[in-house]
């Protein structure tokens, strides 16, 4: 029977529209984050707690996936931000186009740094690239320290991963050190960091790991009139 | 789960591919899956049983290859392979290893009949 190669990633077209993102994001003198995690890791208390350090220093934008409602939007414009909500009807991931999607008109030029909050859920946004610089997965001390190996695949392709609600530990039976140890058998590039956004401990290595990279990535921009 | 929109998109790419085929008929995909991708064999060939049901690709088979998640280890430099991700190097227990391959979703080719 006649046989038509094809070779392509199933995400090819979805992999081409975040290549685009991610020149205009590079255009724009941007740093992109990609934050993936359960409902109720605590990305947007995350996200709150980094604008009220930040807001006053640096323009940023969020861009907010969920299913429905504006809910996380109003919560991270009350801290500061400028962005826009996505509501996906139901789907599990942002993709690359509905990112395309809303970039006209967010203002990306006088910006500094855009986190992308993704739709609350460890499986299917990690196969989605939208175009940012940092995957970054939190996991919550709430959710138990088994998951690396559960869901392996966000793991391994995060470059940061953070350990959120570290004022629940006396609580809990979290073993942080085998987090630690597992997230590195599946990625030793990845980083990790502990903090709770709620009270702030560990917040100040965040904020610091975040300008860190905002200088790398200012610093390797092509110059660009200045 | 996303197993319907990897599903739509992968036909996506086939109906781009058939219509430089006009006069062919589809008979079989062939895909890669990755056992240590985001997803499921079973859940995907549901999805594209649903999707394809009266339609013009009704009766297409999906053929799916099974990725093994297989890798390397750094101390002790064996390659190995796991049905699942698990903790360390199978022979030396090593946690120092690299994961080269069961990531995969990707399309390889089709099966036409030309008339
Ligand atoms: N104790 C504690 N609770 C937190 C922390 N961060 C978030 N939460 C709580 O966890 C719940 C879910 O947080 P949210 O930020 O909405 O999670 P998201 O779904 O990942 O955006 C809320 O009730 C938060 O107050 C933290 O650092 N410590
Ligand atoms: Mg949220
Ligand atoms: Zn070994």
């Amino acid at each position: 029977m006649p046989k038509v190669d094809i070779e392509k990633k199933i995400l090819s077209e979805n992999d081409l529209v975040a290549i685009e993102n991610r020149r205009q994001f590079a255009d724009a003198g941007l740093l992109v984050f990609n934050i993936i995690s359960s409902p109720g890791s605590g990305k947007t208390t995350l996200l709150e707690a980094t604008l009220d350090r930040l807001a006053d220093k640096v323009k940023i934008l969020v861009i907010e996936g969920d299913v429905s409602t504006e809910r996380d939007m109003d919560r991270v414009r009350a801290h500061g931000a400028d962005g826009i909500q996505i509501n996906t009807g139901g789907g599990c991931h942002l993709s690359a186009k509905m990112i395309r999607d809303v970039l006209d008109g967010l203002g990306l030029d006088t910006a500094d740094l855009v986190f992308i909050e993704n739709v609350g859920n460890l499986i299917c946004p990690s196969t989605y690239d939208l175009g940012e610089d940092i995957r970054m997965v939190l996991l919550s001390t709430a959710e138990g320290d088994d998951k690396p190996m559960k869901y392996p695949s966000i793991f391994h392709e995060a470059e940061l991963a953070i350990i959120t609600k570290i004022d629940l530990l006396p609580y809990l039976e979290f073993d942080v050190e085998k987090v630690g140890t597992e997230i590195s058998v599946l990625n030793s590039e990845c980083e990790v960091l502990k903090l709770s956004a709620l009270k702030g401990e560990g917040m100040d290595a965040w904020i610091e790991w975040i300008m860190k990279r905002l200088e790398m990535k200012r610093a390797a921009r092509p110059a660009a009139g200045e | 789960m996303h197993e319907l929109s990897i599903c739509q998109s992968m036909l996506g790419i086939v109906e781009k591919t058939m219509a430089e085929h006009p006069n062919a008929t589809l008979r079989r995909i062939f895909l890669d899956i990755g056992k240590g991708s985001t997803v499921e064999s079973t859940l995907l060939s549901e999805a594209f049983e649903v999707i394809v049901s009266g339609g013009q690709y009704e009766g297409v088979e999906l053929v799916i290859n099974d990725i093994p998640i297989a890798g390397r280890c750094r101390t002790c430099e064996r390659d190995f392979t796991y049905e699942e991700f698990a903790l360390g190097c199978p022979s030396c227990g090593s946690t120092d290893i690299e994961i080269h391959s069961g990531l995969e979703l990707d399309i390889k080719h089709l099966e036409i009949d030309e008339d």
